[in-house]
């Protein structure tokens, strides 16, 4: 690959990704907060909703931890527990199983969304457009997964640093890569690409994910009352 | 003691006609909207029938309410790390095919049709997809009027501990309605249940909402309500439900339902509870004493040490006033003829039912049993007593027995003061009436004018909030904030 499309892909694409990613939530947050929500077709089918949506769900979630931890643990913590070549069998294996339970998922709610009728037709285009995407970009994940277990060990730790490196802003990240398989590079685009979009789409229902709800005390809420508040 | 009054309602079923107004009315004023076309906040059923959505009196299936687990009380779908492992797909939510697939007719081919042999019509077409429907399934009042066959609607949970076979037989038959919306309980569930937060019981009046800023659609609600009075908007993808008709109580007019039912069966009136018994009442260890329980939360307004503290606890001089000429405290209290409607939910649910009178089978008529005196036994009512409890009491049938007994001695005495001009007290013995209160129970039950059914208090804006926040602000819209909805759903960010 062109050194010059390299560094601008892996090293200067991500700082405007997430640039963008980080503006936009911040701006949605603050001014259309209402509009954050679940968006769950599953009232109006419940056909293949469930098996889908667990599986996808799950499986992307704990996909997602084994990316953050894996991709930024620094080299010389992680050897206080393991290897480096531990580390890639247990990269390895986590992400065949949760990248394949999510793919499943992910499959079956695009069947679902095409194929039932009621669901197609009250589907927007970007519905559809991000549940193809996310399968393209897991297809693509799990595709990695081969090259990784078959290539050295030092090509898998490569990757870990590259990240490390592009957060902590090393003008040579992208060169790290530069010989890796087209397969990480388009993996890694697409993914990017889906944080530039993620905050115009129904992916932001992440943010409002209800934790609160276990710190809540007890289980009522009361609003409002004839408390008499002091005029101020 | 925390005193706290609630905004309830007692429907008089005794005198329900099933003409569904109070459904359509409440339909045109809030449910006209895309994606709640098949909501209806308010419904009218015949029972026996397994109601709309089907089944849903089964928490079995559809895991409503709360249960007891060891004498500590949770929602019956499970404690808060159950709720939330559901969030992705929650297992108990019912399909809108439960409730009907809303579908509507293309009356304009009556009009623009090309001449045929024979005469055009009208098909049916899904107001989900816009597609022509083949048949039509289901509706909201599906089994009216007993509608359908006695195998099916008999599967509904009633019936439990009856012989029913004997009710399949035409004469033996026997019906009742049931209009039903949102029971504002003392203990709701959905509350309990919503983990964004954003359903929650007013403190000056107890009406539940839903805040449709906070919702965030994650359907738990849905499955918590045991009457299964929230509806999920699959627009907005956000749920909705029956709001009391806030704007006119707050006003101190009646809701919408029970302003125009035309067999003036609804009654509005205030009630004082003790909030701090709640949780004590709802965990009541046998579910046949939920209904004592529930009464035993209720404060008597007319109380001297009750009125001094609710004023010490800021409950406004007209919500006291109103709580002492309450109908509902007469009919639940005093007189002990209403009942809430499946106590065994423990949801303390606060709207109440007064159950039916029915037709005195033709042994009575011929004078072979069960007239002890000038009343008629109540066993002997067509719709047996079994039936009434199970929906009332948990199965308990003296409170039942009680009250319909009340009814009936209410009848003979004032057939015989007004028809022969004979004041025969003699009829109240046992039933714990006396003249006095049959005649107020005549007045409220028998001639109910608007002003005895509807007391209501105007609300106290000032002491429940500070307003000013409120200013410049778009009033009272459809639910889904400022502007139109089409507005609203354009944004930025192309999201709802």
């Amino acid at each position: 690959m062109d050194i010059f499309i390299n560094n601008l892909l892996f090293t200067y694409l991500p700082h405007i990704a997430m640039t963008l990613f980080w503006f936009g939530v911040f701006t949605r947050i603050v001014k259309t907060s209402k509009s954050l929500q679940a968006e769950s077709s599953q009232f109006l089918s419940k056909k293949g909703q469930g098996w889908g949506s667990n599986l996808f769900h799950y499986g992307i979630i704990l996909v997602f931890i084994g990316h953050f931890t894996g991709l930024f643990t620094p080299e010389h913590f992680y050897h206080l527990f393991m290897t480096t070549a531990t580390k890639k069998i247990l990269a390895v294996v986590m992400g065949s199983v949760f990248g394949l339970a999510s793919i499943v998922g992910i499959t079956i709610l695009l069947i679902r969304r095409l194929k039932n009728s009621r669901i197609r037709i009250n589907s927007t285009p970007a519905d559809i457009f991000l549940l193809a995407l996310l399968l393209v970009e897991i297809w693509l994940g799990l595709a990695s997964i081969f090259i990784s277990a078959e290539s050295s060990v030092d090509n898998y730790a490569a990757l870990g640093i590259w990240a490390q490196k592009v957060i902590t802003f090393q003008p040579d990240a992208g060169s790290i890569i530069m010989d890796h398989s087209i397969t990480y590079k388009l993996h890694i685009v697409i993914g990017l690409f889906i944080f530039m979009i993620f905050p115009y789409t129904k992916l932001m229902h992440m943010f409002v994910l209800p934790l609160a709800y276990f710190f809540r005390s007890g289980f009522q809420m009361v609003r409002r009352g004839f408390t008499k508040r002091p005029i101020q | 003691m925390k005193i706290q009054a609630q905004i309830a309602m007692v429907l008089n079923l005794d005198k329900c006609i099933g003409c569904h107004t109070c459904s359509v009315t409440c339909k045109n004023v809030w449910t006209t909207r895309k994606g709640v076309e098949y909501a209806w906040f308010n419904n009218v059923e015949t029972k026996p029938g397994t109601g709309y959505p089907t089944d849903w009196e089964n928490q079995e299936k559809w895991k409503g309410g709360w249960k007891l687990n060891k004498s500590k009380l949770s929602p019956r779908m499970g404690n808060k790390s159950e709720i939330m492992k559901n969030i992705f797909s929650n297992p108990h939510l019912p399909q809108i095919d439960d409730y009907y697939e809303p579908f509507t007719f293309n009356y304009s081919v009556l009009h623009s049709s090309a001449k045929f042999v024979t005469p055009p019509s009208a098909r049916p077409y899904s107001m989900l997809t816009g597609l022509p429907m083949d048949k039509i399934e289901k509706g909201p009042n599906w089994e009216d009027n007993l509608g359908g066959e006695f195998e099916k609607r008999s599967k509904e949970k009633n019936f439990d501990d009856i012989d029913k076979e004997i009710y399949s037989k035409y004469e033996n038959a026997f019906m009742m309605y049931l209009p039903r919306l949102c029971e504002h309980c003392l203990n709701p569930t959905c509350v309990a249940a919503c983990p964004s937060g954003a359903i929650y019981k007013r403190e000056d009046d107890g009406i539940v909402l839903i805040d449709q800023n906070r919702c965030r659609g994650w359907r738990e609600c849905v499955s918590a309500c045991p009457y299964k009075k929230i509806y999920f908007n699959w627009k907005t993808k956000r749920s909705e439900k029956c709001t009391f008709c806030y704007p006119k109580i707050e006003n101190g007019e009646p809701t919408i339902c029970s302003e125009t039912c035309v067999g003036r069966i609804r009654y509005i009136g205030v009630m004082l509870y003790d909030a701090e018994k709640i949780k004590e009442s709802a965990s009541t260890e046998n579910p046949k004493d939920l209904y004592q329980s529930h009464l035993d939360i209720f404060l008597d307004p007319n109380d001297p040490k009750i009125i001094a503290e609710a004023k010490k606890q800021g409950i406004p001089d007209n919500f006291i006033e109103a709580a002492q000429n309450s109908p509902v405290y007469k009919m639940a209290v005093e007189w002990k003829v209403a009942f809430p409607l499946h106590p065994e939910y423990r949801t303390l649910p606060m709207v109440w039912y007064t159950p039916p009178l029915s037709p005195i089978q033709e042994e009575v008529e011929s004078g072979k049993l069960g007239f002890n005196g000038i009343i008629p036994d109540v066993d002997m009512l067509r719709i047996p007593i079994k039936y009434l409890a199970n929906m009332f009491t948990a199965g308990d049938e003296k409170p039942v027995k009680e009250a319909l007994v009340k009814m009936l001695a209410m009848r003979a005495f004032m057939r015989s003061k007004t028809v022969e001009n004979n004041v025969d007290e003699k009829v109240l013995e046992g039933t714990g009436l006396t003249r006095e209160m049959v005649e107020e129970m005549y007045r409220y039950m028998a001639i109910a004018d608007y002003e005895d059914r509807f007391v209501i208090p105007v609300s106290h804006k000032e002491y429940a909030f500070d307003a000013f926040g409120d200013k410049a602000g778009c009033g009272f819209s459809d639910g889904e904030g400022c502007g139109s909805t089409e507005n609203r759903l354009k944004n930025l960010f192309g999201g709802m």
